[in-house]
């Protein structure tokens, strides 16, 4: 647990966010102007379901925030790990049905890259790589749609480009992993401070449209698009 | 009506499914957004598109289904989800969206298992529907559908002995693999079924596996055989064989032969589902025959069980089509009876994919 929350006098609003894409948890809470007021994260195993909602009960509680003063749900869409994500949308889209309140998917590779910068390493340096199943990779550039790097190939790097590699150890050079592990620890603050940026912008996502941002499909798919039969069963 | 209002989730499979069910019985509203026309370009479920597919629906559907039975979350009992058996990326949208509901909105929480909502189907009233009996115990249920194929006693609510169930794949997903060698659009259920209604000659047979005298099923030899039939047939009929099957319309059998084939591959699995499901019930004594699944959709096994449970004074229960499929109606009905019991769940309920209905035991008696 970090952040100033003892300030809180338990009637402020605030911004819950939550970040499955990687393999730690995030569960963050912010100001609507972006103050980052905390956030608690955790090893995500394969049992994140199990741990979010009694996390984000903690973290209010611990925070003094009360989950009736939520003004918005931030919610990290990866790409990521396919669980994770899956557990982290189905409960951001509960709350914020339930709450009533506008849901903000934020891509979780670049609030990642967005961690990575600093002074020295700008955006538009930073090449994130994520891993994409046992052996496959994706490469994202700020800005930029992300690529598949198939197993067995490495990115192509331009001179002053810096490699930041999540959830790859072992699989990427140890410099890259390192500066990976210290983008992770940053995700939960730019997660928020590019959420409430949207948010102040008046910015807010479709809740029935929200999915998470696969890079891959599987063997044999052509396209992720198509539709539902509906049946509302009037008879 | 009384007893508890419920506000249930279904995500097992590829039917994202919420409904409201008052008492285990009364159907309120009952949505589904079905997967089938998404996966048809595949000819089968991808679990990951399936999973993105109900994070998409979810919302629509739990919209939809609060309007249609003018409700809101705070007005009912209990929020009920199935967490098992079912592709696990599909059943963790429907747990941790109904978690998160259940959570906000301070209400119980009820874990249904998947087939114990298929043989509660049977329980359900639609809305508007006069009333009429409850089916009546002990009662033997076959429940048959691309993912499962089983036969299980129930002496009493939430008592279930498993008797019998598949060795290898569900009758459904044969008939999904038999469609396609015939060249018939997926899901083969319904067009093997609509091929058969053709047939003239009624000569095509294949082969039944009975297994001793167990309850169990298998359907992988039936599978081989029809390959082998159909690729005789394609011989004959001076067509290609093996991959070029895939080739399309132009190659497919005269509808004749597809007829007879389709009529003698149906007539196999029905022999033997009706056959092991009308001799379970008079081992058990049976007073009721329960049909759910996808499959109990199926014009010949309705016919066939109807006429065996008839001859043997024996009350058939078969839900309306839509009730037979996957939908959350009856989740609803079995989360009454569970939540009756005080079986609650706790907000750390994980899916479990492989959850079994019953531990299986000889049948003795
Ligand atoms: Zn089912």
């Amino acid at each position: 647990m970090t952040g100033d929350g003892a300030a809180t006098n338990g009637r402020r609003p605030w911004v819950l966010g939550i970040d499955t894409a990687t393999s730690r948890v995030v569960v963050a809470a912010a100001a609507p102007e972006g103050t980052f007021l905390g956030a608690t994260t955790w090893e995500a195993g394969y049992r994140h379901g199990e741990q979010l909602l009694p996390a984000i009960g903690r973290l209010h509680g611990e925070l003094n925030l009360r989950r009736s003063r939520i003004t918005a749900i931030v919610v990290g869409t990866g790409p990521g790990a396919f669980t994770g994500l899956r557990v982290g949308i189905a409960t951001a889209k509960a709350l914020a049905h339930s709450l009533g309140r506008p849901i903000i998917g934020v891509s979780s590779a670049e609030a990642l890259i967005a961690a990575a910068t600093d002074r020295a390493t700008p955006p538009e340096r930073v090449v994130l790589l994520l891993p994409a199943g046992a052996s496959d990779r994706i490469v994202v550039r700020p800005g930029q749609a992300p690529e598949l790097l198939p197993g067995g190939s490495d990115p192509d790097l331009a001179e002053d480009e810096v490699l930041v590699a999540v959830d790859l150890e072992g699989r990427a050079p140890p410099d890259a992993s390192a500066r990976g592990t210290r983008a992770r620890d940053g995700l939960a603050t730019s997660l928020m401070r590019l959420g409430t940026e949207r948010l102040a912008a008046g910015e807010e996502d479709d809740l029935a449209r929200l999915v998470p941002d696969y890079v891959t499909l599987p063997r044999g798919v052509k396209a992720a698009s198509g539709e539902v039969a509906w049946s509302r069963d009037h008879r | 009506m009384s007893g508890p209002l419920i506000l249930a989730v279904e995500s097992s499979c590829d039917e994202t499914a919420i409904a409201v069910v008052e008492g285990g019985r009364r159907i309120l509203s009952n949505v589904v957004a079905s997967q089938t026309a998404l996966h048809a370009a595949t000819g089968g479920i991808v679990p990951e598109v399936a999973a993105r597919a109900h994070l998409r629906w979810i919302v629509p559907v739990l919209d939809e289904a609060l309007a249609g039975a003018g409700v809101s979350v705070p007005d009912v009992d209990a929020v009920a989800v199935t967490y098992g058996p079912g592709l696990a990326g599909s059943l963790l949208v429907g747990i941790n969206f109904a978690k998160t509901l259940a959570y906000v909105h301070d209400k119980p929480l009820v874990g249904v298992n998947h087939l114990e909502g298929h043989l509660y189907a049977a329980w359900l009233l639609d809305p508007g529907e006069a009333e009429r009996g409850a089916p009546v115990f002990p009662l033997v249920a076959l429940i048959v559908s691309g993912g499962h194929t089983f036969l299980v006693e129930m002496r009493d609510h939430l008592t279930y002995r498993l008797l019998g169930q598949t060795v290898d794949d569900a009758a459904g997903e044969a008939f999904d693999k038999v469609g396609r060698l015939l060249g018939l659009p997926y899901p083969g259920g319904p067009a093997i079924q609509g091929a058969a209604e053709n047939a003239t000659r009624h000569d095509a047979v294949f082969p039944r596996a009975w297994l001793g005298d167990t309850y169990d099923f298998s359907f992988s030899g039936l599978k081989t055989a029809a390959r082998r039939t159909v690729d005789e047939a394609r011989v004959a009929a001076g067509l290609p064989v093996g991959l070029a099957l895939e080739a399309g319309a132009d190659a497919r059998l005269p509808e004749a032969t597809t007829a007879e084939l389709a009529w003698g591959f149906q007539d196999s699995v029905v022999d033997v589902l009706a056959t092991k499901t009308i001799r379970a019930a008079e081992e058990v004594d049976a007073r009721t025959i329960v049909l759910g699944g996808g499959v109990a959709a199926n014009a010949a096994l309705r016919a066939r069980i109807a006429a065996e449970a008839e001859a043997r004074s024996l009350l058939l229960n078969v839900p309306r089509p839509g009730l037979c499929t996957d939908n959350g109606a009856m989740i609803g009905a079995a989360a009454a009876w569970r939540f009756e019991a005080g079986d609650l769940a706790s907000l750390d309920l994980d899916a479990r994919p492989s959850l079994p209905l019953a531990r299986r035991e000889p049948v003795t008696r």
